[in-house]
């Protein structure tokens, strides 16, 4: 077909599809030729304001019809005039009239400067307002109840940009028109203050709005910035790109780049608006050394001096396995590269973990088992390529936001959709079908899938002969299986089980999601591997749309790993045990560096207990809070001669450690982070580190060189250019060629990334099934008779793991404190109401945490977050862990419930009175 | 138009309908209550927001509908006849102003003095016994009557019984589906709800459409002061327009058909469903239709007061659930319509002309009317006429015929007709005798068709007036999205209203002239783009009336 349209007498080749409005700025190069208002860049055609409107004629100079060129499509032949005499005065027109209910306050409006209501008045050239006064909105009051969100609906002009923002980006409803005409005015619910509503505060809204009717208390869209700087968000494993505003070296707010790949645009209320951490009080600002138990004071050289001196007594004395280093996933790669390399090549020991121990270490053991490689199969813009969705163990709307929002846009779009969880979580109130099993039953409950694929011959028996080892082992132990007992197991219907499973094999293309609730348990890697037997027997793998896809936790829980932050693989997952790979890592950091594995987190903590490991330096990890079993882990941290703790804030951690060292956060230091998908993306140094504080990596240089070993001094290029060398999936990564977006690894030497793996083979050749059955937690065995109850631990959207950050920004006025998620019959059987503290009480220890009564889980099972010390959760916990990966296992903890007393049940009693 | 609210309205099919629950919801007290509200949002999985912004938007649903008991007809036919002071006055009698409220048109054109309780409409003489309508609370309904003519019985056909009325659809149902459209396409209907579209070609749009599930919806909100013609039909002859939906569902593939039906027109509403009750009684619905594998089901929709909804996109959203708002095309809905499924939108009286043609022949309808203008029209007249009531002519029937034969000629001195509801045009008398009763010869003079109801502007009427009306008309009625609509109309309706009231002001004709075009040109939709037409023709034909008001 001729795609050919004319603009002002030109052809010009169009785009199938492509609006009138797009045809023209892209021919044209200009942005801004044809004013619009209600259009947005991540926004559907919308067709409201019209100033975007121009003449259109089947030939030339001939009759001309007016259309909005946002939402017409171009068709073949068409004479587009785009600034024609008339649709300039229809513009115009139009403007005039916005502006009889618009109040003119520019100069005073915070968004003077930065208004798109007044640049398309300024293009338009309005110069009158000939109507004679008549009925207005400019009244209305301002909303100011939120600790982050803003509006004054007075300078709303009608476009729905923030109710579609809130729709189609969000997905959250919040936002409405209300009434009719002239009289239609934004809503927030049913007509409440932002702080009243459901709003989930992620500014999707305020970016939208193309005046100042709705903004945020950070002015974000205020022109006092003096610099923009593009950088990634610290938060969680999605890897949004942020724009961070700057003005003499103060942070002013954060707004999305619509270009990013990750979050086009968008972001959530952490990676937003909780940056206020950065500059808070309880930054710490000085290297302190305990003395008699108390912190005091210390100038870097002291500090150095102390912990150089202590290493190398306990080196000396106990060997470097006496030492371990625990390297944070919230650091960019460069610094968990140098960490790994400090402990391996200075101290001498494979004692280097990181927090992906209690999180995806089952997924990359069992991921790599399956497949060679350990890591998202693809990439979250499959999405748009699925048909079926599977989402097991992760509640992404709370933990990875804006990927959660992708998945939740498409579950209500209804593309075919299966939630596997104890919890009914946002996913599962839209999803098709939600197995709500018993926490701690993954295992059977993917062995019943696999069962009904087999015995209903819904195999795809080309991939499995073709790319896949095991199948006939697998295929005689799965139809062995008894589905009575899984039945009863998982609590689950099998005819529901069924029916989901049929769904997810006939799907052209289904992807696959998971996270902490399939890892955090005594048979994670099982479950891991079970779903990549699920994958592959339905060839789910390889392909557009479909794939084994971690959410990982932290920002760069993935980057942590590659760089070798755990004691059986080096940078770049090189066997340690491996001579040929042992030797690589000599010859390449020039020192011997030990061929036997080191400590995993739980055993560096059993190890210092028992008094093997004297010295242990934790970078950016609150192991006292967030690891399990917190009696055990204070044990352990009280037990080491030496603990460093580099830190941003004083956390229970850090207050146990013997040398704190003030760490800069992530928007006073450069390097990459690592996303769930693989993509290697630049974190640019917005401010300088605060006063008294240093980036982690170049602390661990400093110590390198103090202990004898030359290392450069930080640059975030020179460190990829080193890790270049040694981590082959980095081969082509160089700092100045990252761009805005990132590469997805491997990375080519030729700079060529990848977005999906094993399409034609898988890493190791061919995929391998594995099978294994259900036993059930030792957790369960041993305590559930007296503790009958099961809690099940989980995330809160405003909080991010021990909330030592966002704690110390707004979001501790939405969500103020953990709380236990109950069920109603529970409640009544327990005589607690809403509201009321409960004991809870675990072989381990007890804590005393408020009831909030709800239906998302069944009977018996408790659910409740670790965000807070005031409740330190973690006290019942247990030590129960992946028998592979060392996992360990807080998805299933046995305990009781009784009402509080003392104290607990007085303060309850004075909060209910507040809240009446 | 939310495709995320679409779906997730869709996931109950129609038969578990999120408007239709608001609506029943709304039905005791004239609103729906915050509660029932947010729980209906959580049973739909939608917002808060979303179901308080939508009955936030009908006259039948929103908060300030809470404890209305009466409601008097403020339409133009009887605004322009002036019987609703004295209705107003009678009704005072036994409610409190605020329990008063207003209903536009309840078809009751041809005798006015209109008013609804308790579900019943009454006009005419009724005000007068108000006292014992008031008491018995819906038990007297007395039956309005008006004229019914035809120079050429189509749609007015006498009516035997159901079994005859539909021994043909045995034969329709074992032609092939393109066959019967064959038929439909040959006959050249043209859309009889205002716009004129080929009603065959629609019809194949959707049926190309991939889909499981299709709809087609008769659009029974005719909301158009001075049309009673599609309530005639509703009430007269249902199951034409039920035969019409059912070959339309055949042709296309649809498996449903919905008949959105205002509220204003409550008897309607009974007499369809009792229709609909005498197909499923004979097994003409359901699974598998006459062994024929075609299944097919009826469903209706009570509407809530919204004259958007006569555009068709507004009439889906609020099918919905939706907030009555227009939508851009494309998607057209016969490509992605109701709950995102390709979907037929088509007027009452269109419909019901199918069984005629699949009885008579394609060609037989073609050969009827001009060549552009097929078959016949049915022409609504108000009480201005002698002889007021609903006729069906030929397309191409003088208007001099339909006013003088079939009217009777005009009751009191007229100066204008405003034919084819508030976005038609408004007809001097003096153009009568240049004007045929089709599509073109409307067109080509400057006005328009529409629904061909003629509503007449009575000599003791101020054209500016009139003007001022329809502007407040065209700003209660505007569903708001679309800036040229949502603002003009009302500083369109200030600037009358301050050229009525301050005679220091005149309208400062440019920029009358730029509102106008701003409306016509740059609306998203008909209701802004057409309301500047009957003032752009008082403007023309009323001059020498206006100009005191100009500057």
């Amino acid at each position: 077909m001729n795609r050919i349209a004319y603009i002002n007498n030109q052809p010009h080749a169009f785009h199938e599809g492509e609006t009138i409005l797009k045809f023209v700025k892209r021919v044209t190069g200009q942005e801004k030729i044809i004013p619009t208002l209600c259009d947005a860049p991540n926004l559907d055609p919308f067709g409201s304001c019209r100033v975007c409107s121009v003449d259109v004629a089947l030939e030339e100079g001939g009759k001309t019809k007016t259309m909005a060129s946002c939402h017409s499509p171009v068709a073949a032949g068409q004479y587009i005039y785009p600034d024609s005499k008339q649709v300039k005065k229809l513009r115009k027109n139009i403007m005039e009239l916005v502006l009889t209910d618009h109040p003119l306050d520019c100069l005073t409006c915070e968004v003077n400067g930065n208004c798109e209501l007044q640049d398309v008045a300024a293009q338009v050239g309005i110069r009158e307002v000939r109507y004679p006064e008549g009925k207005n909105h400019l009244d209305r009051t301002k909303d100011l109840s939120h600790p982050y969100m803003t509006s004054d609906m007075s300078k709303c002009i009608n476009c729905y940009r923030c109710v579609r923002a809130c729709d189609e980006v969000q997905g959250e409803f919040v936002l409405s028109m209300a009434g009719r005409g002239f009289d239609s005015h934004i809503v927030k619910g049913n007509d409440l203050t932002f702080m009243e509503s459901d709003c989930v505060s992620c500014g999707a809204c305020a970016q939208a709005c193309p005046t100042s009717a709705i903004s945020d208390v950070f002015q974000s869209k205020a022109v006092h910035t003096e610099e923009t700087t593009r950088t990634i968000c610290t938060y969680c494993g999605v890897g949004c790109n942020l724009e961070v505003n700057t003005a003499n070296g103060e942070i002013l707010s954060i707004q999305a780049p619509y270009d990013a790949q990750t979050n086009g645009g968008h972001t959530c209320l952490k990676g937003r608006y909780a940056f206020k951490f950065y500059n808070h009080p309880d930054r710490l600002r000085s290297p302190l050394i305990k003395r008699n138990g108390k912190f005091e004071e210390a100038t870097w050289d002291e500090a150095y001096t102390h912990i150089e001196n202590e290493l190398n007594r306990i080196k000396a004395e106990s060997g470097p396995d006496a030492i371990a280093g625990i390297s944070s996933a919230r650091t960019p790669n460069e610094e968990n590269y140098l960490m790994q390399k400090f402990i391996r090549a200075v101290v001498g020991t494979n004692n280097i973990d990181c927090c992906a121990r209690v999180c995806h270490s089952p997924t990359a053991l069992g991921m790599q088992r399956a497949f060679g490689t350990g890591a998202a199969t693809n990439s979250i813009s499959d999405l748009e390529h699925t048909d079926c969705i599977l989402v097991i163990g992760a509640n992404p709307t709370d933990a990875h936001p804006v990927t959660g929002v992708k998945i939740k846009q498409k579950f209500m779009k209804g593309v075919t959709s299966i939630v596997i969880d104890p919890r009914r979580i946002e996913l599962a109130k839209y999803a098709t079908y939600h197995l709500q099993l018993r926490p701690g039953t993954n295992v059977a409950m993917l062995n019943m899938m696999l069962y009904y694929i087999i015995s209903e011959g819904w195999v795809d028996d080309e991939f499995v002969a073709n790319r896949t080892e095991g199948f006939e082992a697998l295929k005689k132990e799965i139809l062995a299986l008894d589905m009575d007992e899984m039945e009863r197991l998982t609590g689950v219907d099998r005819n529901l089980v069924k029916e989901a499973t049929k769904a997810y094999a006939a799907s052209k293309a289904a992807m696959e999601f998971h996270g902490l609730g399939v890892t955090e348990h005594s048979q994670g890697t099982f479950a891991i591997q079970l779903i990549a037997d699920l994958v592959m027997i339905t060839g789910n793998i390889g392909k557009p749309g479909a794939g084994m896809n971690p959410l990982r936790g932290q920002n760069n829980v993935q980057g942590a790993a590659d760089m070798g932050a755990q004691p059986h693989q080096g940078a770049g997952y090189l066997d340690v045990t491996d001579p040929e790979m042992n030797h690589r890592y000599n010859t390449f950091y020039k020192r011997e560096v030990p061929s036997h594995i080191g400590y995993k987190i739980p055993e560096m903590f059993d190890a210092a207990i028992n008094g093997d490991l004297k010295a242990l330096w934790i970078i950016g990890e609150d192991v006292v809070q967030t690891d399990p079993n917190t009696n055990k882990v204070i044990k352990a941290m009280e037990s080491v001669d030496l603990l460093v703790v580099q830190e941003l804030f004083m956390t229970e951690t850090a207050m146990r450690a013997t040398v704190v060292l003030p760490g800069a956060s992530f928007l006073e230091k450069e390097g990459t982070f690592t996303n769930g998908e693989r993509r290697i993306q630049r974190v640019n140094k917005v401010v300088e580190p605060l006063e008294g504080t240093k980036p982690d990596g170049q602390i661990i240089i400093d110590m390198m060189n103090r202990m004898g070993y030359e290392q450069p001094d930080y640059t975030a290029k020179g460190m990829l250019e080193e890790i270049s060398q040694i981590v082959p999936f980095f081969a082509g990564v160089k700092w100045d060629e990252l761009g805005q977006n990132g590469k997805q690894w491997p990375v080519k030497p030729n700079g060529e990334d990848t977005q999906m793996l094993h399409i034609e083979e898988f890493k190791n050749g061919k995929g391998q099934f594995a099978f294994y059955s259900f036993s059930e937690s030792k957790e369960l065995e041993k305590y559930s008779k007296d503790f009958p109850y099961i809690i099940t631990t989980n995330r809160e959207l405003e909080h991010y793991n021990c909330g030592a950050m966002t704690r110390r920004t707004g979001n501790v006025d939405i969500l103020t404190e953990d709380v236990l998620l109950i069920h109603p019959d529970d409640a009544t059987k327990e005589g607690i109401a809403d509201g009321e503290f409960v004991c809870v009480e675990s072989p381990r220890g007890k804590v005393d945490i408020k009831a909030l009564v709800t239906d998302e889980m069944k009977p018996g099972i408790l659910s409740s977050t670790f965000h807070f010390p005031e409740v330190m959760l973690n006290i019942i916990t247990s030590d129960e862990h992946c028998s592979e990966a060392m996992c360990p296992e807080y998805k299933v903890v046995s305990c009781r419930l009784r009402k509080s007393k003392g104290k607990f049940k007085q303060m309850a009693e004075a909060s209910t009175v507040v809240t009446n | 138009m939310s495709k995320n609210l679409s779906e997730l309205s869709g996931r109950g099919g129609i038969v578990d309908n999120l408007f239709e629950k608001m609506g029943n919801a709304a039905e005791k007290s004239g609103t729906v209550s915050q509660e029932e509200l947010d729980r209906l949002a959580k049973e739909f999985l939608v917002g808060k927001a979303n179901t308080y912004g939508t009955v936030t938007a009908y006259d039948f649903m929103k908060p300030e509908n809470k404890g209305k008991k009466a409601y008097i007809c403020n339409g133009s036919a009887c605004l322009c006849a002036g019987t609703q002071d004295k209705v107003m006055d009678s009704l005072s009698e036994h409610y409190k102003r605020e329990e008063i409220g207003h209903m536009t048109c309840l078809g009751r054109c041809h005798e006015n003095s209109a008013f609804h309780i308790g579900g019943v409409n009454y006009s005419g003489d009724a005000s007068q016994k108000m006292s014992e309508i008031v008491s018995t609370q819906g038990a007297l309904q007395p039956k309005d009557a008006y004229n019914v003519g035809s120079n050429k019985e189509l749609l007015t056909e006498a009516f035997t019984d159901v079994d005859a009325y539909y021994s043909i659809i045995h034969d329709v149902l074992k032609r092939s589906p393109e066959e019967v459209l064959g038929e439909i396409k040959d006959s050249n209907i043209r859309g009889r709800g205002g716009a004129g579209f080929p009603m065959g070609v629609k019809w194949d749009f959707c049926r190309k459409a991939e889909s499981d599930t299709k709809f087609i919806i008769c659009n029974a909100d005719e909301g158009d002061p001075g049309a009673y013609s599609d309530r005639y039909l509703l009430e007269e002859r249902p199951h034409s327009v039920l035969f019409g939906m059912m070959v339309g569902g055949f042709c296309m593939g649809a498996q449903w058909g919905i008949l959105y039906i205002r509220a204003e027109y409550p008897e309607s509403v009974d007499i369809v469903n009792a229709a609909i009750q005498e197909l499923r009684d004979r097994n003409l619905l359901g699974d598998n239709i006459l062994g024929t594998g075609f299944n097919f089901d009826f469903k209706v929709i009570k509407a809530q007061g919204a004259y958007i909804c006569g555009e068709e996109t507004a009439l889906i959203n609020s099918i919905e659930g939706q907030r009555p708002e227009v939508r851009t095309r494309p998607p057209f809905p016969a490509i992605q319509g109701l709950f995102n499924k390709p979907t037929i939108v088509n007027n009452v009286e269109t419909l019901a002309a199918v069984h005629w043609i699949l009885d008579n022949g394609g060609s037989a309808y073609a050969a009827l009317g001009t060549d552009k203008s097929t078959g016949t029209k049915l022409v609504c007249l108000d009480s201005f006429f002698n002889k007021p009531g609903m006729y069906e002519v030929e397309m191409g029937t003088s208007l001099r015929t339909v006013i003088d034969d079939f009217g009777g000629g005009f009751k009191e001195p007229v100066k204008a007709m405003h034919i084819g509801g508030p976005l038609g045009g408004m007809v001097p008398v003096s153009k009568i005798d240049d004007l045929a009763i089709d599509f073109e010869s409307f067109s080509t003079n400057g006005f328009l068709l529409g629904h061909a109801s003629v509503v007449c502007i009575p000599e003791k009427i101020e054209i500016i007036k009139y003007l001022e009306h329809l502007m407040e008309f065209a700003a209660y009625e505007s569903c708001g999205k679309c800036f040229p609509c949502r603002l003009g109309t009302t500083r369109g309706q200030e600037m009358f209203a301050k050229a009525i009231n301050d005679e220091n002001y005149k309208i400062d004709r440019d920029l009358l002239n730029d509102l106008l075009d701003t409306l016509q040109e740059g609306s998203l939709c008909a209701h802004g783009g057409g309301i500047p037409l009957p003032v752009k023709n008082a403007l023309h034909y009323f001059e020498d009336e206006l100009s005191q008001y100009l500057a």
